[in-house]
């Protein structure tokens, strides 16, 4: 038995220790899920919060079959979803960035090129800013895929999708990603050649 | 070629011979929006996790700490609220014999039978009601109305049980 899984039955038989251990091990994954589905450190520390609390009010039907980590971030993505479609509108908070929560980093001036660095750090920013973008269960799945490496049957699992439909959310999410940063390209358009698709 | 193929290749991840690589990257040259989706999918792969101030476990202790007063709280009052209605209804039903209970000893006696008797014949009517109702109704209802009126009532029953069941319970560890 690894120690998660003796954390969560120790947890389940009312142990807030062992469930303190687990917040300690899945805070950084929940809040950047958070962090990335609702766009401002603020909400994102409170969802992770909500999270953790809807967590351990639910230990008691965590299926141990299932990897933890899944389930805590299935509970995130769904607060977080429902959490969007209640306001509606997005409003990002860029400048409100901190130190302590930081997720936007700063050039680091030892490092071989700051200047590249900056260019990375501002391309990060950016694609950032363009997930707000997305509809809700499209961002979850494009978060659970790049930033956690889920493969398309877990992000099923995970948003109760089919695994079709979580294909055809990956697909439609970098279509659009792709057609905005091409919009915000300055000159980025360029010709197209005579024998090729007039979509393009 | 057109750019469909290269579009596909992109968006499904496909392994490329060298000899489409280089074609791909003669496409990403003309085309914006392919070289479009080639950044974001290169950014998306760079992008670190974010983490969360320091101290977070312990503003969680914290936030768990007073959602469990509230519960307490809450749990609290619903027991209150449910005695004080539950006596207040008593006190309803009762009051008419209460007056008399505390008249004389003698009357106590005789309002507590009274009262028994009361119960006694309210159930016995009811009862009696019940099966006279049913017996008319019988007559009335065809058997798949009985079916659909019973399992109505069933699952109104269940719904409820459920509702109590949600209610009451108190989640794990709590």
């Amino acid at each position: 038995m690894n120690d998660e899984l003796a954390w969560v039955l120790q947890a389940q038989q009312g142990s807030d220790e062992a469930f303190a251990k687990l917040v300690e091990e899945h805070q950084t994954h929940v809040y950047n899920l958070c962090y990335r589905m609702l766009g401002e450190p603020e909400s994102a520390e409170d969802a992770a919060q909500e999270t953790f609390l809807r967590a351990y009010q639910n230990l008691h039907r965590y299926d141990q079959n299932r990897s933890f980590a899944t389930w805590l971030l299935s509970i995130g993505a769904h607060y977080c979803i429902d959490r969007l479609r209640r306001r509606k509108l997005l409003v990002f908070s860029m400048d409100e960035e901190n130190d302590d929560g930081s997720s936007f980093e700063i050039a680091d001036a030892a490092s071989p090129d700051p200047e590249v660095e900056s260019v990375k750090r501002e391309d990060r920013d950016r694609l950032h800013l363009l997930l707000r973008d997305l509809d809700a269960t499209d961002r979850a799945a494009v978060i659970m895929r790049y930033w956690y490496d889920y493969s398309e049957i877990e992000i099923a699992e995970s948003l109760r999708l089919t695994v079709s439909a979580v294909k055809s959310r990956l697909h439609r999410s970098r279509r659009a990603l792709a057609g905005m940063w091409q919009e915000e390209t300055p000159h980025a358009r360029t010709e197209r050649r005579p024998h090729e698709s007039p979509a393009f | 070629m057109n750019h469909q193929p290269f579009e596909d290749w992109l968006l499904n991840n496909i392994p490329i011979t060298h000899e489409q690589k280089r074609d791909l990257d003669s496409h990403l040259r003309t085309c914006a929006y392919c070289a479009a989706l080639v950044k974001t999918d290169k950014v998306l792969r760079t992008v670190k996790m974010a983490s969360p101030a320091n101290g977070f476990a312990t503003r969680f202790q914290v936030r768990l700490a007073a959602q469990k007063a509230v519960d307490r709280r809450r749990r609290i009052a619903g027991s209150i609220l449910f005695t004080l209605g539950g006596l207040a209804l008593m006190g309803w039903v009762a009051s008419p014999y209460l007056v008399t209970f505390f008249a004389s000893p003698a009357t106590w006696i005789a309002a507590l039978v009274e009262f028994g008797v009361f119960l006694v014949t309210t159930f016995q009517a009811t009862v009696q009601a019940g099966i006279v109702i049913l017996n008319v109704l019988q007559g009335f209802l065809p058997p798949f109305a009985w079916m659909i009126l019973l399992s109505t009532i069933a699952g109104v029953s269940l719904l409820w049980s459920v509702s109590i069941w949600r209610f009451v319970r108190v989640p794990q560890g709590v």
